[in-house]
């Protein structure tokens, strides 16, 4: 880390492992479709967009373990449970039911695409520069996720109910999401992460209204909420379980290269 | 005989995308190659590359081959192989030769200019490109435009599967981005 970000360490590295924390179980649950979908082009672009989803948490482990020295497989794979930063909603099990696995998509995807146009202006520049990269394809999963939600809403009958079923199991988990990192005020007032989270929700309640609404699916959002969850390391009673099967291979050999 | 960048950039033409058929040069990855004298009279040479996508699986295997072939060029003693994102590989850096190359294998390059669907910094509010709305992908075997987006995933991150309906054969397009 650039020394002169070393009184901001601690917030950074709190920011960066709720995105890639994110990512990496975001990732972990998608590419249980793998093999599953309900059409190949969807097998598809779930395996494709679990690829990005856990490169981009890899490609922030990686900067991590570089500054603070670590490692970068440790950090994804070898930390107790009540040190991931995840928010509940990326965790949760959609059941193989494929329209809450898009909704959550749509959902967390909207909203990661906003946080890393975030971090894409930050004043540290590989940083940003890796989150605009980021950003970029984060659009990808986005257009596919809006696409999806219009399609279904104007399909059969089953699809729609399908989809408003997805929506009253998704939202209500969706305030997790915008739960601050411990200690983002100070990134925010620095340059580091320009902007705020109520700026954020603002936007994201705004992008998921008008797919909702243009789907004839109209929805009220959540809002923030000030409890605290995932980023301060608080799961779902589930999360252990998955976090062992997550992490099982890494277990039986710590110190392979892979 | 003393290495040049010219010469680095010969070596690097050599080396293939493993997933493209064509080499890193022609697909736009070399963005610099510097050279540095380096200990016992020797030269330090490093090779910035822009990755096509943060997840391309391919970044390692391109990594070793230009550590390898450019480390077997004459006096050089160390090879630094960067991957950069600024700035952002996109499909307008193939070069002409890379464009016939591929289309020659069925792989059709978006036109230049044609970057991604949104910025960073400026998120549209709604991204709903639903089909229809994108300018005709002539078809590489027949070069019709009667073609249409089959899944805009496809056998590697870069690109996306198409169909033409004049001469039914599915052909492959790089993403905008």
């Amino acid at each position: 880390m650039p020394d002169e970000l070393g009184q901001h360490r601690a917030a950074l590295t709190e920011l960066l492992l709720s995105i890639a924390d994110d990512k990496l179980m975001l990732g972990h649950r998608n590419a249980d479709w793998t093999g599953l979908a309900p059409i190949l082009e969807e097998d598809i672009a779930f395996s494709a967009l679990a690829q990005d989803d856990i490169a981009h948490a890899g490609a922030l482990f990686d900067l991590l373990a570089d500054w603070n020295d670590d490692d970068a497989n440790r950090l994804a794979f070898g930390r107790q449970p009540d040190e991931y930063r995840c928010a509940a909603l990326v965790t949760l099990s959609d059941e193989f039911d494929w329209a809450v696995a898009l909704v959550r998509q749509f959902c967390c995807d909207h909203f990661d695409q906003l946080r890393l146009a975030r971090l894409a202006a930050s004043s540290l520049q590989p940083l940003a520069d890796l989150a605009a990269r980021m950003a970029r394809e984060e659009a990808l999963g986005v257009g596919h996720a809006d696409q999806w939600i219009v399609r279904l809403s104007g399909a059969t009958a089953e699809a729609r109910q399908r989809v408003e079923s997805a929506l009253r199991i998704v939202l209500p988990l969706t305030p997790g999401l915008f739960e601050e990192p411990a200690g983002v005020a100070e990134l925010e007032a620095c340059g580091l992460y320009p902007g705020s989270t109520d700026q954020m929700h603002g936007q994201w309640c705004e992008m998921v209204s008008n797919v909702l609404e243009h789907a004839g699916l109209p929805a009220t959002l959540p809002p923030r909420s000030g409890e605290a969850g995932g980023r301060r390391g608080r799961h779902p009673a589930e999360f252990p379980g998955l976090l062992d099967e997550m992490c099982e291979v890494y277990r039986s050999e710590p110190q392979a290269q892979w | 005989m003393r290495t040049t960048e010219r010469d680095i950039r010969s070596v690097l033409a050599l080396v293939r995308d493993p997933e493209m058929p064509i080499s890193i040069v022609d697909l736009g990855l070399v963005e610099r190659v510097t050279l540095e004298p380096d200990r016992d009279s020797g030269r330090h040479a490093t090779i910035d590359l822009l990755p096509t996508f943060v997840g391309c699986p391919a970044l390692d295997m391109i990594r070793a081959e230009v550590s390898d072939r450019v480390g077997d060029l004459p006096e050089i003693t160390r090879v630094t192989v960067n991957f950069l994102h600024r700035p952002g590989w996109s499909p307008d850096r193939i070069t002409p030769a890379g464009r016939a190359e591929l289309k020659a294998h069925g792989v059709t390059v978006p036109e230049a200019g044609c970057g991604g669907t949104s910025t960073a910094a400026q998120p549209e509010l709604v991204g709903l490109t639903v089909a229809g709305q994108a300018p005709p992908v002539p078809c590489p075997y027949c070069d019709s435009d009667e073609t249409e987006c089959e899944s805009r995933f496809g056998p590697t991150r870069c690109r996306m599967i198409f169909y033409c309906r004049a001469c039914r054969n599915s052909f492959e397009h790089l993403k905008p981005i």
